[in-house]
């Protein structure tokens, strides 16, 4: 069985396709990573349109709460296996937003992170090495980070009910905003 | 008793008991359903060749009327008696106020229609056909509406009725008899010398016909009137009284097969328009069918969209036309009758018509969504089901013909069938389901086996196409063609390629026993609700996101507007409205007769009728 | 008997393999090409085969029983048209292989694919649908005029036999006979294969990928599979039609990836049309080429005798 396990694994570092939530300034970075010049395609990294199709959740930069609340249910709407990338300084310690009220300082207090890329902003060949080294841990079976989420499932949503609180009410009245007619 | 009266006695004997005890609902479905299946039983007894003659006299005029059979009565008697059956046992559970005493009325004049051996009796026939289904429209869902539905109909009725009156007289004073046979011979004896009379006397009749299977011009009543019908009338509307007209064109189209008729492409050049007639109509049928938002209506227009399929096919008069335009008859008023069967169970249980309201009910009413399903698929001709069959023998009539764009026109309304019917299948049962619609359940037990037996025959009729093709071999001899060779129950014949539906059903069925398999054995899935869908990240509560707002099916074909834009500019049924509304508007005596009550049009029809007759005393 | 049919079962299982290994190679050359134009690397060619392996690999998540069905009923279908093909000297069901069965199996399979995706009950999947319907109107019309031709000039509706007839050497292959009508597919067969600038259904940035928006795991999987079956029939059919079948299964996948080829140069150039544009192109060009290449052949070769 683990060889059967081995092979599945083998070709899942293969194939990673990314779902990029490009929130933060550090998305402009993507556009080299996959066109002519960097081209990630030959990892076999394709960009992909729905949370539903994607392996990898690659996050920009820096989260606001209302965002890390879309962040979460995408990632909640993503099926297993399925890897975390948190790309840019402010994912890893809030960067230059480190106090600010309302963005978050540290991606993995919410959801698993599994590779955190350094920078402000990463550099292409940063990105590629990240999904080089993703590549790697796949393979030998070592990102698992969305097992850490279902097993201290407790843990993370506590943490994402603190800052999350904040967030409520998005609207005051949502009848009046999103009456149509 | 002769079985030939006893299918006319029978029917309005049951009329008669369902008048009475219409007050009890039940009472009167079940005597409509059991009238339905006695006649059907009587017609075991009845043969081709039988005959039944009577005498008249008229004012010192002897006139013989008289019943007779011939293969093509035989297969429409048993298609539509068949199809009551299977439509009044499912309106067992039904509750819109259909009059069943009307439905067996039309049932006797249908009887009659297919069974009539001379002109007047074909006459009083149509005329009793015509009347009682113009009652039936009254009642339904709304009442202005259904009201102006009937009002148009019967003004188109008349239309082709006094058409066809004056046809039946100027042809009688011809001949000096009112027998069919005799008469369409002696239109074809005259061919080579007065071609234009008999052109004109054969489009007189034409209109009647075209007026009733809803041809173009004359389509524009089909979607008013089946719009606004009673629920349980609408399948017996389309799918069986559409056939009185390619019974009717039937009769006479045996004519245009004498030598002397010019030609265009091999056809006799009133069979070419008759084609082209048939083809506008499949076109215009399906293009305005997908602007649709009201599911009868849509249905409607597809229904004499595939009327004019079957104008087109039997217009070529060749064994495959005839074969193809016959086994399409049969084929549609399968499907359509699975389809609005399974629209009207959609239409009580939600209680609209509309369908941008409605969606998501697969997951409600499982049955009939397959149902449904199926019926779509064989409607857009799709092995292995009912409908592919027809479609494609039709297409071979056209092709060995050489008629590349009158096939081109048909294919086209054969993809925009798709069309609209993936938009009616979408709209009604795909999507998201509306909270309103939490507590619809299944339809009853009764619907269940009625649906269960559509499903059956849709499969059943598709993979053995040899039950239906061999009684239209028949008729195709009995017009003095040369029927298609046969080879088996299995077996699709053509000028192309002969289908053997079986082995093509056992390949599709090991095909998807594969496919379940597959998906058996790789990973595993997970079940979500409907809430839990793609919303690019948005979660829906916090935006109030009703169901009802993420399902897009209205307008559902919006860029194409812009391409046919200047198609639909078009209005034809401007003229008949502001025909009828002046007729409407000429006195108000007549205004007042359209008050909608039914006692009072019985009595209009019925004086309708001595009028008839009386006019046909003095202009004797 | 029983034997018989465990070995059509093994052959059928075997050429329903050989056509997805025959597509998913396609689809990777594909992308390898596009990313040579563009000047890049690009995927290695077996990069479709892996992709496949895990997909179905890989967790899912499903709306309901319609949305399976719609799923394997997307499938089924097409691995039940490839049985009547004629691949290469080699057809299963040769008694069958009737061009207009395969033509609606293939619809089969789009009616199911259809209504396992609007199953799922979201508007982008809906859109995706609609559009590629409306396409659908558009390609399907010069196709129509193109098998006329072909049923009028062959006088027989056999794939095995118009294979059969355009047998000893290029002069004989329909593609010369029929020069209008092979151009007239070879642009529908663009809209047919959804590339560029046919590929509204699957605006991947406007509608978030189209029918395909809920499909993830094993259901993509499915979606991919029937992508890459059509691909195979699709050339297939056009290889038949017009250039004289082949004579064994390897020059038969070369052909098959001429055409594709040319479709891939297109795609890779064009960017994507607005969906009415597209709809309308089909019914002028193309359907124009179709028509008169129809009128030439009932010219030439008049009408059959009924
Ligand atoms: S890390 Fe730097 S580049 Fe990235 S989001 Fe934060 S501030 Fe912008």
């Amino acid at each position: 069985m683990s060889e059967w396990t081995e092979i599945v694994d083998y070709f899942r570092g293969r194939s990673m396709w990314m779902l990029h939530y490009c929130t933060g300034c550090g998305a402009i970075e993507l556009p080299p990573t996959m066109t002519s010049r960097w081209d990630m395609e030959r990892f076999g990294i394709t960009p992909m349109a729905t949370p539903r199709q994607a392996d990898i959740l690659l996050i920009t930069g820096y989260l606001a709460i209302k965002t890390l609340k879309r962040v979460i249910y995408t990632y909640e709407q993503m099926q297993a296996p399925k890897w975390v990338l948190g790309f840019g300084s402010c994912t890893i310690n809030g960067g230059i937003y480190w106090d600010s009220y309302n963005v978050i300082e540290r991606l993995d207090k919410y959801i698993p992170v599994d590779i955190y890329i350094a920078g402000c902003m990463p550099r292409p060949e940063a990105i590629l090495d990240a999904f080089v080294k993703l590549k790697e841990m796949v393979q030998k079976g070592e990102a698992k980070g969305y097992e850490k989420y279902v097993k201290n499932y407790d843990w993370y949503k506590a943490n994402q009910d603190r800052v999350l609180k904040r967030t409520s009410p998005v609207l005051k009245e949502i009848e009046k905003v999103t009456k149509i007619g | 008793m002769n079985s030939l009266l006893a299918l006319l006695i029978i029917p309005v004997i049951g009329s008669a008991a369902a008048a009475i005890l219409q007050r009890y609902r039940i009472v009167e479905r079940l005597i409509t359903f059991l009238t339905f299946s006695l006649t059907f039983l009587f017609l075991f007894g009845i043969k081709t060749g039988n005959l039944f003659t009577w005498h008249l006299d008229f004012l010192g005029k002897n006139l013989e009327m008289g019943l007779q059979i011939t293969p093509l009565s035989i297969f429409m008697l048993y298609m539509t008696i068949a199809f009551g059956i299977v439509l009044t046992f499912y309106n067992l559970s039904e509750k819109s106020k259909m009059k069943g005493f009307l439905l067996l009325l039309t049932l006797a004049a249908s009887n009659w229609i297919f069974m009539s051996a001379d002109l007047i009796s074909f006459f009083f026939a149509w005329e009793l056909m015509g009347w009682s289904s113009i009652l039936m429209i009254f009642g339904g869902r709304r009442e202005a509406e259904s009201r102006q539905g009937a009002l148009y109909y019967a003004m188109m009725s008349i239309g082709g009725s006094y058409s066809m009156l004056i046809g039946i007289f100027l042809l009688s004073n011809l001949t000096g008899t009112f027998s069919i046979q005799s008469n369409v011979s002696y239109l074809v004896s005259i061919l080579s010398v007065h071609p234009w009379w008999v052109l004109g006397i054969l489009s007189l009749f034409f209109a009647a016909f075209m007026i009733k299977s809803g041809i173009f011009p004359f389509h524009t009543w089909v979607p008013y009137t089946y719009g606004e019908a009673p629920d349980g009338f609408v399948p017996y509307l389309s799918s069986v009284m559409s056939k009185y007209g390619v019974y009717g064109f039937l009769i006479f189209l045996p004519l245009t097969l004498g030598a002397h008729v010019p030609t265009v492409l091999g056809l006799a050049w009133p069979n070419y328009v008759l084609l082209w007639f048939g083809s506008i109509t499949a076109v215009v049928g399906s293009v305005l069918a997908f602007m649709q938002d009201d599911v009868k209506k849509l249905f409607a227009y597809s229904s004499f969209s595939n009327l004019g399929f079957i104008l087109a096919a039997i217009a070529i008069f060749t064994p495959i036309g005839l074969t193809a335009g016959l086994f399409h008859a049969f084929n549609h008023l399968l499907f359509n009758g699975a389809i609005f069967i399974t629209v009207i169970a959609v239409i009580s249980k939600v209680g609209t018509t509309r369908m941008s309201e409605m969606g998501g009910l697969w997951q409600k009413m499982p049955l009939t969504f397959l149902t449904f399903f199926v019926g779509i698929a064989a409607a857009a001709g799709i092995p292995p089901f009912a409908g592919f069959g027809s479609k494609w023998m039709i297409f071979q009539a056209m092709i060995s013909h050489g008629l590349i764009f009158a096939t081109i026109l048909l294919f086209f309304s054969s993809i925009a069938s798709f069309l609209y019917l993936m938009r009616a299948f979408h709209a009604i049962f795909l999507g998201q389901l509306s909270h309103r619609y939490d507590n619809v359940k299944e339809v009853s037990a009764i619907g269940k086996i009625t649906e269960s037996f559509l499903l059956g025959a849709l499969i059943f009729f598709g993979i053995l196409p040899g039950f239906i093709l061999d009684p239209i071999n028949s008729i195709v001899s009995s017009f003095g063609l040369k029927p298609l060779p046969t080879s088996g129950y299995e077996y699709i014949n053509g000028f192309f390629s002969s289908i053997n539906m079986v082995s093509i059903f056992i390949v599709v069925i090991i095909a998807f026993i594969f496919g379940f398999t597959l998906f058996a054995v790789v990973a595993k899935h997970k079940k979500v609700p409907q809430e839990d869908n793609y919303t690019a990240g948005q979660i829906p509560q916090d935006w109030n996101l009703t169901p009802e707002m993420y399902q897009f099916s209205y307008d559902f074909y919006e860029p194409m507007d812009k391409e046919l834009a200047p198609f639909l500019k078009v209005k034809i049924d401007g003229f008949f409205k502001g025909f009828g509304e002046s007729v409407e508007y000429i006195g108000g005596a007549v205004k007042e007769i359209f008050t909608g009550n039914v006692q009072i049009y019985t009595y209009l029809a019925i004086g309708g009728l001595v009028i008839f007759i009386i006019a046909g005393w003095v202009v004797w | 008997m029983v034997i018989e049919f465990l070995i059509k079962l093994a052959q059928g299982l075997g050429i329903g393999a050989l056509a997805l290994a025959t597509g998913l190679l396609f689809g990777g050359i594909g992308r390898k090409i596009i990313a040579r134009i563009q000047r890049r690397y690009g995927p290695p060619f077996t990069q479709n085969y892996i992709d496949l392996f895990k997909l179905f690999s890989k967790g899912s998540v499903s709306h309901g029983w319609a949305f399976d069905l719609g799923l394997v009923a997307g499938f089924a279908p097409m691995l039940a048209a490839l049985m009547f093909l004629p691949i290469g000297p080699f057809t299963l069901l040769p008694s069958d292989s009737s061009l207009i069965m395969i033509v609606y199996l293939m619809m089969m399979a789009y009616l199911g694919m259809a209504m396992g995706v609007l199953a799922s009950g979201n508007p982008n999947s809906a859109i995706g649908m609609s559009r590629a319907l409306m396409l659908m109107a558009g390609y399907e019309v010069p196709f129509a005029a193109v098998i006329f031709s072909v049923y009028l000039f062959s006088k027989t509706g056999y794939l095995t036999q118009i294979v059969a007839q355009q047998a000893g050497g290029f002069m004989n292959w329909n593609i010369v006979k029929m020069p209008l009508g092979f151009l007239a597919i070879e642009i529908a067969l663009q809209g047919m294969l959804g590339e560029k600038p046919f590929d509204q259904a699957i605006a991947p940035a406007e509608i978030a990928s189209g029918p395909m928006v809920e499909l993830g795991g094993k259901y993509l999987g499915f979606g991919m599979i029937q992508h890459s079956v059509g691909l195979f029939l699709e050339t297939g059919i056009v290889v038949d039609l017009f250039l004289g079948g082949a004579p064994n299964f390897w020059i038969f996948i070369a052909k098959q990836f001429v055409l594709y080829f040319i479709v891939i140069l297109v795609d890779a150039i064009l960017p994507r049309l607005r969906i009415h544009e597209s709809t309308s192109f089909f019914w002028k060009l193309p359907l124009f080429l179709g028509i008169l290449q129809a009128v030439i052949v009932i010219i030439q070769g008049g009408v059959l005798n009924v």
